[in-house]
């Protein structure tokens, strides 16, 4: 009998091991959207965008749809396929660089116009492509490439909280959340909430996740896991902002 | 990877209940199912991932085959079939 790994329907296993680092959290957000996308039978029906960052690397990732475009631009680029095409489920990929940096202008006109997109935003507090960088996500004190004494606040200011904003400037019928790669069924819950959303055209779907980052943080397995569960979720607490008026629980 | 030879090491765990299965070509060696595994059941093995760093295995006495390595593992590197159950689907 031919044995093969336990992995989503929708991975494509030919491009796998994957490219991502030892320990990165992006195989966990995938692997948790693979497993919804398996459980909701939509396989066919997704397009699959990623951005510039370490997210691009999930461009042969799965069976499915893709694109890639420049930063951030995945949410406008989201935009116009769902127009084009309402049946289509579309999910935007993007890191934190992307989605609040430079492409953030997309991401607040989006989630003010209310389209019917969910967008997926990978928050690891750095630039990690490209080596490490002090990012708009990167904590008070955090050290960084170019925050080498800690981030201070008083001269680089404060780190964003995405989905607060997007929670803010949304419209009724949208659903934000945070989740964390630590807590896997949570997430997992999260992005089938979002992508249902979607799927119901009810409104903008927004899901941040804070991830994992060894190479950059230079951490081991167990300073990860108490960097990411002790000092990440004190500064982005994890859970639903929003959820879309008139739905049940 | 060619879909049809995907290496594995399985060893039986839990009293002979569940198989603990890992696919070296796609384990990275990151160790973050070690840290989560609540019996500390997993140490580092002979056998070389993909990265040439070493993959795990599992204590036949201490795993319970909760799955929580499976489920946190980013490559699905870990996959862990318990016997009872299947049987019970067949």
């Amino acid at each position: 009998m031919k044995v093969l790994p336990k992995i989503p329907k929708s991975w494509n296993l030919e491009t796998k091991p994957h490219k991502f680092c030892p320990g990165c959290g992006h195989g966990l957000i995938l692997k948790a959207l693979g497993q919804v996308i398996d459980e909701l039978g939509i396989q066919d029906r997704v397009v699959f965008g990623c951005d510039i960052g370490c997210s691009l690397l999930s461009w042969d990732f799965f069976n499915v749809d893709s694109v890639q475009t420049h930063h951030g631009r995945t949410t406008p680029v989201m935009v116009g396929i769902k127009r084009a095409n309402p049946e289509l489920v579309v999910v935007a990929y993007m890191g934190d660089g992307g989605g609040y940096a430079i492409g953030s202008q997309h991401l607040v006109n989006a989630a003010t116009r209310d389209d019917k997109i969910t967008v997926l935003l990978v928050n690891n507090t750095n630039y990690a492509m490209t080596g490490g960088q002090m990012a708009p996500t990167t904590m008070p004190g955090q050290k960084t490439e170019t925050t080498p004494y800690g981030r201070d606040v008083s001269e680089a200011g404060y780190p964003m909280m995405g989905p607060e904003m997007v929670a803010a400037i949304s419209q009724d019928g949208a659903y934000v959340a945070r989740g964390s790669v630590a807590r896997f069924r949570k997430l997992k819950e999260y992005i089938k909430k979002a992508l249902e959303n979607q799927m119901a055209m009810r409104g903008f779907s927004f899901v941040e996740t804070l991830s994992t980052c060894p190479t950059n943080w230079r951490t081991n397995a167990e300073q990860t896991w108490a960097f990411l569960e002790d000092e990440m979720t004190k500064q982005y607490p994890p859970g639903e902002l929003k959820t879309p008026t008139g739905k049940e629980g | 990877m060619v879909k049809t030879d995907i290496k594995y090491v399985q060893k039986d765990v839990h009293k002979g209940k569940a198989m603990f299965r890992i696919f070296p070509g796609l384990c990275k060696g990151c160790g973050l199912c070690r840290e989560k595994c609540p019996e500390e059941a997993l140490s580092w093995s002979e056998e070389l991932g993909v990265y040439g760093t070493p993959t795990v295995v599992a204590d036949a006495e201490k795993c319970k085959a909760c799955r929580i390595c499976e489920r946190v593992c980013p490559d699905c590197a870990i996959a862990i079939e318990r016997k009872a159950k299947q049987k019970k689907e067949n």
